[in-house]
């Protein structure tokens, strides 16, 4: 039976916004996990298609699109788009080095940020700045960012950080390897640490609007949860910098003041 | 996360920075390196060589590009005019393309310090005002970038028909139209 519900081509559109790579380098990884993942969750061969973006805009557009079943995101454009896209979670991505969560840090000029009002005229710079909701409601859920702090997306988090540390009215809001990668920078000891959010999820993949059978989303979820282990397809997972999957753990909905 | 994930996903089209793609292999660079110790042409063959293998070797990609830049580096000190002021100028390219802090070497500003560098030394070379028109893009500079596309172009106009003409003209065509 899951076999038929499956036979029908399904697309996953895999869009990482502010992240490096192009779709014509990511094409071949995908799709050797596109095939993994079918094979794990006992669809046919093909059945299961893979698309990439690495824009927010390109995305969107490819989820628009009606061939859009399943969205492989982070968890900021997961929370700034579910609702838009009616996005059912099926898993979350256990990321090697990093695990199935992570936490998020605000970073500023040592001594210049003291609280959340003494940010009235700052910039927040992140890789995550095309989400603001995730930004104010998640991941600075405790600190209540003034609404006058703009929120700005950047793919270059080193500039955005000398920015900082040269004193210009510029926070960064780190994800957790770049966190931890701060200490060796030159200028590390300019910067400081200002607030980190709790854990949060890495990744979710998520069926768009319903349009999985209720009976694939099921079989697809139990292969992708098998696909971290041995003779599961974790031979495609690596290369994407993926230990496995588990089930979805999303925090409960920050409340928006 | 996907940075994790796209950090196998580098794309350098490190043959088409440079007027002349390696002709050895890195063992080969590397003999070169051991009879003419700092010569620029054996570090920076050597450097297109780990670009290239960079490219095909995805999962060590960082090492590789940061070995690229040190003889880069080296081929600069040694003759910084080589290969139309090539080593300023394939640094550039490997900062603005790589992948940026933590995840790789990439680095918008340094990438544009380098193709200004390139430029000011060979001005007329049009792979020079491309890579500075490149950089000044992925700092924000839209007006600049176009302008040094537009002088990259007036540039392979001034050219004779050599190989890589139509490809110069058309990366300074598209460039100019912002795409």
């Amino acid at each position: 039976m899951s076999t038929l519900l499956a036979a029908t081509l399904s697309t996953l559109v895999f869009c990482a916004p502010g992240y490096p790579g192009g779709a014509d380098d990511a094409k071949p990884l995908l799709d050797q996990f596109a095939s993994a993942a079918a094979a794990s969750s006992g669809w046919p061969t093909g059945s299961l298609a893979v698309l990439y973006d690495p824009t927010e805009a390109g995305g969107l557009a490819k989820l628009h699109g009606a061939d859009a079943t399943l969205a492989f995101v982070p968890y900021p454009f997961f929370v700034e788009h579910a609702a838009e896209f009616h996005l059912k979670p099926l898993v979350q991505a256990d990321m090697t080095n990093i695990g199935p969560q992570q936490r998020w840090t605000l970073v500023a000029k040592s001594g210049r940020i003291t609280g959340p009002e003494s940010m009235v005229g700052y910039t927040l710079l992140s890789v995550a700045g095309y989400a603001p909701n995730f930004v104010r409601h998640s991941a600075l859920q405790g600190w209540a960012l003034p609404p006058q702090v703009k929120i700005e997306a950047t793919g270059q988090v080193l500039s955005a950080l000398r920015r900082a540390a040269a004193g210009e009215p510029v926070a960064v809001l780190l994800d957790q390897t770049q966190a931890a990668a701060l200490p060796s920078l030159p200028f590390a000891g300019e910067l400081k640490a200002v607030t980190q959010s709790p854990p949060l999820p890495v990744a979710i993949i998520a069926v768009v609007d319903s349009r999985l059978a209720v009976g694939s989303a099921r079989t697809l979820q139990s292969g992708l949860l098998k696909m971290g282990q041995k003779g599961g397809g974790a031979d495609s997972l690596g290369p994407l910098g993926l230990h496995g999957f588990v089930l979805p753990q999303l925090p409960a909905p920050a409340t928006v003041p | 996360m996907i940075k994790v994930i796209c950090c196998g996903l580098l794309s350098l089209s490190v043959a088409a920075c440079a007027s002349r793609p390696p002709s050895v292999p890195p063992a080969a660079a590397d003999a070169c390196l051991s009879h003419a110790p700092g010569e620029a042409a054996c570090l920076y063959g050597r450097a297109l060589a780990l670009g290239l293998e960079a490219r095909t070797h995805p999962t060590r990609a960082t090492a590789l590009l940061n070995s690229m830049l040190d003889d880069l580096a080296g081929a600069e000190s040694a003759d910084a005019l080589y290969d139309e002021a090539g080593p300023a100028r394939v640094r550039a390219l490997v900062l603005l393309r790589a992948p940026g802090w933590p995840l790789g070497p990439g680095d918008a500003e340094a990438g544009l310090s380098a193709a200004r560098r390139a430029a000011a030394l060979r001005p007329l070379y049009p792979p020079n005002l491309l890579a500075l028109a490149e950089a000044l893009a992925k700092n924000g500079d839209t007006a600049g970038a176009h302008e040094n596309y537009a002088r990259a172009r007036a540039a392979v106009l001034a050219l004779p028909a050599e190989a890589n003409r139509d490809e110069w003209l058309r990366e300074a065509e598209v460039g100019m139209q912002g795409k």
